[in-house]
């Protein structure tokens, strides 16, 4: 009886009531998608930050520039230039200020060189070796100089061929005797030249090659002496007892080279994958397996990241352990430029250390291989991958045991030295390094597009929020204006059933069943448009999105499933739709409570006034 | 038969500035089948007792006693759905009810079924000269004296048999009031009601059963007082 005569009196007043259920519905609606859109923002920025990587790479700058000379043989002159030079290298330190809020600390990155026994098997190659050889006639050294293979000690020459010799580089040129014999390192280089070669027919020459000499250098990036270095001469005469000598010995050790150099593969030990280039900028790409965890990488784990040529070549696949024998660490180039993609692989030059001796192995260990990846050589030059590039946490090594073993230094370079910080810091990050005064480094920041994409979603957000806000704040002044309306309105009704006996529980029930069947109606009605709004909404957003990360995505965020903005689902429609009724009935009883509140004596003595 | 009885009964409430002895030490007592009319200049206190009758406050001392029951002891929204109706001047009828609802509300709120209180409630309006062809009518389409004839219909449908009437005429012509005034008269007469009327009209309490003055918060002429 209460409910039907009292949405029969709400009827009575349609527009009123009409009116209200719109109104409320609207609410509804705003409250939903608000609600809706809030819920969608929050979730994508939540994942927001997963998915996007800030990283900043250094590169020491030059100090100035200078002129250098080159001797050019054709013109027989010295050939004049202007190059860069670097001051002293600065150390990675200088990047650990106060202020400074790394996730990953930058570091200057060695790569190592691993010998893979079963790597190779082929018959080597004619690309280098060393020889000892004579002169066909004698001669200096250039132009080319024809020369007979006595023996071989290392590569796929023979014994008896003809080769062409060259020295591009000294304005007087050594002169080589016919009946002696030599030892030199060779390495085709270009065309041979001058009257020894045979017109219309094109050889190739050999440069002398510094195999016998040493690169080595100390953890303080220090040259480490070696006499050898001192002498400037890549080749020997070899006589009665020579091998027995220190550069003798030296010639036959380089016996090793080729199989050291098919065998050896870069090997790059890395806090984070994000900080290689390759990685971030998605030319690598993890195929099969997944990539090392941050844990992993943080606890030192034993796995590895290797590329997919290699684990074909290994005949190796994930869940497999590699072992990887290290013995000479590189600081002097980038893996991408040392081992370069597409190329032959690992360009050794110098195999000894300043004692002579063939680099010990400072570290072998087996990792597991958790990841296969395939990269593509997008002509990023020194940020590329490396051919056979193998990617280990630099935890894995105890720090600095390469220290014996360092081949090659150089300054600090975008692809060697890298960082990561959080996202959105890149300002901030700025802004305290430039309080530094250190001018010779160049920082730069890559973030996948975050920052503007942040700025969008962030817009997004304070849309939802004026969305949700102002629903709120319409469904609050909705709700007093009708409550005011149907409640307040009706003292005279109220009074009238108090006259008859109600009481003022029957009363409020009379009056606010039609009201709160009403509300109910609007904040369900407004409540489903608001959902199916915010699953249509999702549908955009998440095209929009799809055309954001045209340009942002990567590998990193390739290997796992890519999240898009999920639709809350029909629970968040149904929780505001249920928060609009609760507050719906909160003030409709305020109002009535404060109604009812007075005797009817007085409400009878307010409506005579 | 008495029906009410009022003894000692005194009330005062607090306006704005003061507080006000509206009725004081008043003794009287109301029989069943009489029509009683109280008078007094406004402000005497004559509506304010009659709220007290009506069970709408509570008398500060003494009691009101009906049909022997304590009036302060019994549930008074119950006494009064079951007992007693209030009519007042300004006929206060549901404006969004027509005119039959009006009068099955008091019914249906009792647990009367909805078919059986709406032909009561044609009955009762029938009996006020309230026609079928406006039974179906907003009191905001009725007459003055219409509405007034239906807050009577609904006080008849209350059950009760007790009617409080607060100068229900005031807003009447002379031929609707006489209307009311005959029906209220009627009700007493014919069906036993205790009809208690506050009026100014001096007409209309000539032709009370029974009168009463209010000065000052007491009562003058009361039944009981006067030993009648």
């Amino acid at each position: 009886m209460t409910l039907y005569y009292s949405i029969k009196q709400m009827l009575r007043s349609p527009l009123k009531s009409i009116l209200f259920f719109l109104l409320v519905g609207i609410c509804a609606f705003f409250l939903a998608l608000g609600g809706a859109f809030w819920y969608m923002g929050s979730d994508y920025m939540q994942n927001f930050d997963d998915k996007y990587i800030t990283i900043g790479t250094v590169e020491q700058k030059y100090e100035g520039t200078q002129t250098r000379s080159r001797w050019d043989p054709e013109k027989e002159q010295y050939e004049y230039y202007n190059a860069g030079y670097y001051g002293e290298w600065i150390d990675e330190d200088v990047l650990d200020f106060p202020g400074a809020d790394y996730i990953l600390k930058p570091r200057q990155r060695p790569y190592f060189g691993a010998y893979i026994e079963n790597l190779y098997d082929g018959i080597g190659s004619s690309d280098m070796g060393t020889v000892e050889a004579t002169p066909v006639e004698t001669g200096a050294m250039y132009p080319s100089l024809l020369m007979r293979v006595v023996r071989t000690i290392d590569g796929t020459m023979e014994e008896g061929e003809l080769f062409y010799l060259c020295d591009h580089e000294d304005p007087e040129p050594d002169v080589l005797e016919a009946g002696k014999t030599y030892v030199m390192q060779l390495q085709l280089r270009t065309f041979a030249h001058g009257p020894a070669v045979k017109e219309g027919k094109e050889e190739m020459e050999y440069w002398l090659a510094p195999g016998i000499t040493s690169s080595q250098y100390t953890a303080d990036k220090e040259k480490v002496y070696d006499p050898v270095n001192e002498e400037d001469r890549y080749y020997d005469e070899v006589t009665e007892g020579f091998y027995e000598t220190d550069r003798g010995k030296r010639w036959l050790k380089l016996a090793s080279f080729q199989d050291l150099q098919m065998r050896t593969i870069p090997v790059q030990p890395v806090d984070g994958t994000c900080l290689l280039m390759h990685f971030y900028n998605g030319e690598a790409q993890i195929t099969e397996g997944r990539d090392i965890t941050e844990e992993e990488y943080a606890q030192g784990a034993k796995v590895c990241l290797i590329p997919e040529e290699l684990a074909m070549r290994l005949g190796v696949n994930p869940g497999d352990r590699l072992n990887l024998p290290l013995y000479y660490a590189d600081y002097s180039r980038a893996v991408g430029d040392a081992s370069i993609l597409g190329g032959r692989g690992l360009y050794l030059y110098q195999i000894l250390n300043a004692k002579g001796e063939i680099y010990d192995v400072f570290n072998e260990q087996e990792y597991e291989i958790v990841g296969i990846y395939k990269a593509e050589d997008r002509g990023s030059g020194s940020y590329s991958a490396g051919k056979d590039e193998v990617v280990i946490p630099w935890n894995a090594l105890p720090e600095n045991c390469w220290a014996d073993n360092i081949v090659g230094v150089s300054h600090m370079t975008g692809a060697t030295t890298s960082f990561r910080i959080p996202n959105g810091t890149i300002e901030e990050f700025q802004k305290k390094w430039e309080e530094q005064g250190i001018d010779d480094l160049e920082i730069r920041f890559y973030d996948m597009g975050y920052t503007q994409l942040r700025e969008g979603l962030e817009n997004r957000q304070l849309m939802s929020a004026v969305f949700l806000i102002s629903g709120c704040v319409m469904a609050v002044m909705i709700l007093c204006f009708f409550s005011n309306l149907f409640i307040t309105g009706q003292r005279e009704r109220i009074t009238a059933e108090r006259l008859m006996g109600r009481t003022r529980r029957q009363c409020a029930a009379s009056i606010l069943t039609g009201m709160l069947i009403l509300s109910a109606a609007g904040c369900i009605a407004g409540s489903a448009a608001g959902w199916l709004a915010s699953e249509n909404a999702a549908d955009n957003i998440g095209d929009t999105l799809e055309f954001d990360r045209t340009y942002s995505d990567n590998a990193i965020a390739n290997t796992e499933p890519a999240e898009e903005a999920e639709p809350p689902g029909i629970l968040l429609p149904c929780a505001t739709g249920s928060i609009l009724l609760a507050v719906s009935v909160i003030v409709s009883a305020g109002y009535m409570g404060e109604t009812l509140r007075k005797e009817p004596l007085k409400m009878l003595g307010e409506i005579e006034e | 038969m008495e029906r009410i009885r009022v003894e000692s009964v005194s009330y005062s409430y607090q306006n704005k500035y003061q507080t006000v002895e509206a009725v004081k030490e008043v003794t009287c007592s109301f029989e069943s089948g009489k029509m009683y009319v109280i008078t007094g200049e406004s402000g005497s206190g004559k509506s304010t007792f009659l709220s007290l009758l009506a069970g709408l406050d509570c008398p500060k001392s003494g009691r009101i006693t009906v049909d022997g029951e304590d009036l302060g002891g019994i549930d008074r929204d119950a006494y009064r759905r079951e007992k007693a109706a209030v009519i007042y001047q300004a006929f206060h009828l549901f404006p969004l009810l027509t005119a039959l609802e009006n009068v099955m509300y008091p019914m249906e709120i009792r647990g009367m079924k909805r078919r059986e209180a709406e032909e009561r409630a044609k009955e009762y309006l029938d009996e006020v000269g309230i026609g079928r062809e406006k039974m179906g009518k907003y009191p905001r389409m009725l007459s003055g004296g219409e509405q007034q004839r239906t807050a009577v219909a609904r006080a008849m449908a209350s059950g009760g048999r007790i009617i409080l009437a607060d100068e229900p005429t005031g807003n009447l012509d002379t031929e609707n009031e006489e209307k009311i005034v005959g029906l209220l008269m009627s009700l007493a007469h014919d069906k036993d009601f205790t009809v208690i009327m506050v009026t100014h009209n001096r007409q209309i309490a000539d032709r009370a059963d029974v009168r009463l003055v209010m000065k000052d918060g007491r009562m003058t002429g009361c039944p009981a007082d006067s030993g009648q």
